[in-house]
């Protein structure tokens, strides 16, 4: 994991060597020691092999960082962000980084989005489990009877987070509902599945689509109630 | 399959075998018989790397993946890897809460050591 986020981290730094007229090299290159998880979880969508996680696919309204980085503009605001961590950084290595960037992404998010709720759910649905955002598309199974702008409810939630708290169902959160409105019965892209047997003379050729839905999420309810694992910080 | 569908699919091969037909379509057909066998192996490798990241999430607080699931299981909390994993890199609170409930429903870890915390030889200020 230590190698993967060096590479990211490589990618970052020839991305903001070509962009930033700034470069003043020996500060970039202190911006880029061992992995540090902030800029680890902003290049997490250039690294698209890494995890097949139903985040990537989706459309966040906030865009991710690396992707702004086309003018000069950008690259300004984004190395103030990479800057201020740092000092605390020297102070306490490996302390705990993951609420770094949780700022500053609640800040980017309140430049363009004022109303998102800072909450997320893990549903089941189709026999897989997703982590849901309200206001995000997901894609699942085909959900048979279900027509395109149907509002539809899911029961089956097994964790609901907020910015204090945790709701930890066993194994599910009673009267937690997430609910959701189909927006598209569509085909996922095309599987060529090609079977051979090596001097045997036996090759099939089969294309495979397999049928999907796309839900978009519009709000999670019902949780209030449940027993929860409050932050004491 | 015919030629041009074949040399599309070729791209980004070495040498003849994006440009001559002959070499092409053999390299193209074990590159399908790859992908085939490729897509039964991602599942594994995903939960393995899964399973990776879960014990480096829970090994920083003092307990290992093994005792974790065990924990989890103990209290019939059925979240998969997939989102364990994800909620350990991008969700630390909500993480440790699910390490605590794991610890208090079977608590084993009477051997295993916290890391200790290394100093980055080049923060030093000499």
């Amino acid at each position: 994991m230590a190698s993967s986020a060096t590479f990211t981290t490589l990618v970052l730094s020839s991305s903001f060597a070509t962009q930033c007229n700034i470069s003043n090299l020996h500060h970039q290159s202190s911006l880029f020691p061992p992995p540090k998880s902030p800029l680890f979880s902003f290049s997490k969508p250039l690294s698209l092999k890494l995890t097949p996680s139903s985040l990537l696919p989706k459309a966040p309204a906030f865009s991710p960082i690396p992707k702004s980085s086309q003018s000069n503009a950008a690259v300004v605001d984004v190395e103030p962000d990479n800057v201020e961590p740092e000092p605390e950084f020297e102070a306490v290595v490996e302390s705990e980084p993951e609420p770094e960037p949780e700022p500053a992404q609640v800040v980017e998010a309140s430049k363009e989005e004022p109303k998102r709720e800072e909450i997320f759910a893990v549903v089941m649905i189709g026999g897989r489990q997703y982590i849901v955002f309200p206001g995000r598309y997901l894609y699942t199974q085909r959900l048979k009877g279900a027509n395109v702008n149907d509002k539809i409810v899911l029961n089956k939630v097994l964790l609901v987070g907020t910015k204090t708290t945790t709701y930890i169902g066993k194994p599910v959160v009673t009267n937690a509902a997430v609910h959701a409105v189909v927006e598209e019965q569509g085909l996922n892209p095309k599987v060529v599945v090609f079977k051979y047997k090596k001097k045997k003379n036996y090759r099939r050729n089969i294309g495979h689509r397999q049928p999907n839905t796309r839900i978009r999420i519009t709000g999670i309810t019902g949780y209030q109630d449940y027993p929860a694992v409050t932050l004491n910080s | 399959m015919n030629k041009k569908e074949i040399l599309k699919l070729a791209k980004g091969f070495r040498g003849r075998a994006k440009n001559c037909i002959r070499i092409a379509r053999e390299r193209v057909e074990k590159a399908l018989q790859y992908s085939y066998r490729d897509r039964r192996n991602k599942k594994r490798d995903m939960r393995s790397l899964w399973i990776q990241r879960i014990n480096a999430g829970t090994r920083q607080h003092g307990v290992n993946y093994g005792n974790f699931m065990h924990g989890l299981i103990k209290e019939n909390i059925q979240l998969n890897r997939k989102v364990l994993s994800e909620i350990s890199m991008h969700e630390p609170y909500s993480f440790k809460a699910l390490v605590d409930i794991s610890r208090s429903a079977f608590p084993g870890n009477k051997n295993v050591v916290l890391p200790t915390r290394k100093v980055n030889v080049s923060s030093i200020n000499v």
